[in-house]
């Protein structure tokens, strides 16, 4: 296990260097530079100069590339062009709002993902299709929702129409009941994309489950029904669950996005639009390697999990 | 009759070269691809059609005629500007459905090459292409994306690259397993038993054999392809208004939201039935193509 995982880690190292080195020379072909993309037509010649001096643009590309390395290596992103904050400060600001959002969204989304999984995999177990179908069809339409769409249906009803949730406001983590209200419709929408999926994963696992002789031994033991679905079939077929929740969160950061943009939710979304549309390259170049870091590194967590808690995977 | 020779244990699985009627026609029987195009039928036709309809153009303006709600004059209602969403709704579609096919194509012909060459010779080119589409894979799909356009600019190509690029590891990946795993058929030892060169068995024995997967794994980018393409128009990203495409349409109508809320609303109806109509497609290819599937 151990060799296992540092080989894995050995592997994450080199993923997340060519990571690093992509979206540093990507950002570098832009045309122009960041300087005068930022400055437009406000600043010119010596002032520019100068300002690409104090921002290192003039030593060679490798040379700021191995700066930029350093700099990652002690969490320094530099500051933000357009207003010298340091983005570190930006991003550790922001991250509250998003990790809530994603939390609440993975919670909302196995509290019901999982018992109606469980359901439809149980009908289609026992013959009943009507039911089961009705789960994966309405299962598939909220996984083809375009969430953006979702947002804005949902703002109309829940916020328009009904009035029960507001629709902007501040943000404040430090009152919960707000910042209930405030996140309640963004998780919501995130969840309905999410359910779709781990209700079809569970589908299937419980239902791969129910057909084993362990089950069918609990059965003749006696057990009720209740019992054997969820201390044997369910508690079998967790682990391709488990798995699915930690894969499932590219679209789950994707998603926050999104979200984040259109709730105006000032997360880290946000400041990713809000750097595209400042062309602050520097933000978005941090705020995309940022997002593929928590990605890759989940994505890492998940596969030792995985092997962890599988006896039948062998090293 | 011919299908006596379908039932033989030898007939390679899709045959699409030789019986490209009778594989089309094995296509429409299916329930799925019956329901697929019954839902994308009429949108691509509306679509094509649109100038010959008695709708005014996308780009026409009427200020007698602002923020009107859905009528029969107009189905879809008007913006504020007093277009007709139904003729901008189609244009958008018109975009949609050329992102998706092209962002398929485009990923589907590179990820074929590039998965067939890494699967086929291994070794060291194997080795360095999956370490690049382990980068490629590292970042969720829309943020690829968003940081990509955000370097190339908006508009048409951009988009289309910029989407491929993110799609074009997962179908190297694929292409790359299937590759991997026909190798070891003894069909393929019986060809190079009798001299068969490396051309010869990639382009006659192991490709063909790679198309129904591939085909299937194409409709689902097709389909992902406009849901991110309308995403990115959406967060102002993606094709520019006045060009209508369905992301940029919702995207207006959210200041209008409490007003006029089939600004937002219509266009993202049709995105969901495009998105489901190559869903069931996808389906059914793959119940078609795939002969363990069928029952």
């Amino acid at each position: 296990m151990l060799t296992y995982s540092l080989k894995r880690l050995a592997q994450l190292f080199v993923t997340v260097l060519g990571v690093v080195t992509l979206v540093f020379f990507t950002m570098r072909m832009i045309p122009g530079d960041p300087i005068s993309a930022m400055a437009g037509d406000n600043l010119a010649g010596a002032a520019l100069d100068k300002m690409r001096e104090q921002m290192g643009l003039t030593e060679p590309l490798l040379l700021q590339y191995l700066h930029y390395l350093g700099g990652l290596a002690v969490l320094d992103f530099g500051n933000t062009v357009t207003t010298r904050l340091p983005i570190i400060q930006l991003i550790l600001d922001a991250l509250p709002v998003t990790v809530s959002i994603a939390l609440g969204t993975i919670f909302l989304t196995v509290l019901i993902a999982i018992p109606l999984g469980t359901l439809a995999a149980y009908m289609a177990h026992k013959g009943h299709r009507m039911l089961d179908n009705a789960i994966t069809g309405v299962a598939m339409v909220l996984d083809l929702m375009p969430s953006f769409w979702t947002s804005l249906v949902c703002l109309l009803i829940f916020s328009l129409a009904l009035g029960w949730f507001p629709a902007s406001g501040t943000v404040n983590i430090d009152d919960p009941v707000q910042m209930l209200r405030r996140v309640a419709l963004p998780v919501l929408v995130l969840s309905m994309a999410q359910i779709a999926t781990m209700a079809r994963i569970t589908r299937t696992s419980v239902l791969e489950v129910l057909s084993e002789d362990y089950v069918r031994t609990a059965r003749s033991m006696g057990w009720s029904e209740l019992r054997v679905l969820f201390r044997h079939a369910l508690k079998n077929a967790a682990l391709p669950i488990v798995t699915v929740i930690g894969l499932s969160f590219g679209n789950l950061l994707n998603g926050t996005v999104i979200v984040e943009f259109i709730f105006t939710l000032p997360g880290i979304g946000n400041l990713l639009v809000g750097g595209i549309n400042s062309r602050d390259y520097q933000m978005v170049q941090t705020l995309i390697l940022f997002y593929a870091l928590i990605f890759v590194v989940i994505n890492f967590a998940t596969d030792l999990v995985y092997r962890l808690f599988d006896p039948r995977v062998q090293f | 009759m011919t299908q006596e020779i379908v039932a033989l244990p030898t007939r390679r699985p899709l045959d699409v070269s030789s019986l490209p009627i009778q594989g089309l026609l094995r296509l429409v029987s299916n329930s799925r691809v019956q329901l697929a195009l019954a839902i994308l039928m009429p949108i691509i036709f509306l679509t094509i059609f649109r100038s010959v309809l008695p709708l005014p153009g996308p780009l026409d303006t009427n200020l007698r005629a602002m923020m009107q709600p859905p009528s029969i004059e107009h189905l879809f209602g008007t913006d504020r500007m007093g277009r007709d969403l139904l003729s901008r709704t189609l244009a958008g579609v018109q975009i949609s459905m050329f992102v998706g096919f092209a962002v398929a194509m485009l990923a589907l012909a590179v990820g074929l090459v590039m998965g067939t060459l890494s699967g086929f010779f291994g070794g060291v080119v194997d080795r360095v292409t999956m370490a690049i589409t382990d980068i490629f894979l590292a970042f969720p799909s829309l943020l690829l994306a968003i940081g990509l356009v955000s370097v190339m600019g908006t508009g048409m190509l951009p988009v289309v690259l910029a989407i491929s690029l993110s799609d074009v590891p997962r179908f190297i990946r694929l292409q790359r397993s299937l590759v991997l795993t026909l190798r070891t058929r003894a069909y393929i030892d019986a060809a190079r038993t009798v001299k068969a060169s490396q051309f010869w068995l990639m382009t006659r024995h192991i490709v063909p054999n790679t198309i129904a997967p591939l085909l299937v794994a194409a409709s689902i980018a097709a389909a992902n392809a406009i849901l991110v393409e309308a995403g990115l128009s959406f967060l102002g990203l993606g094709i520019m208004p006045p060009e209508p495409s369905l992301g940029n349409l919702i995207r207006d109508g959210q200041s209008y939201l409490e007003q006029a809320w089939w600004i937002s609303t219509l266009p993202g109806v049709v995105i969901l039935l495009i998105a489901i109509g190559l869903h069931f497609l996808s389906d059914g290819i793959r119940q078609v193509l795939d002969p363990r599937s069928r029952k």
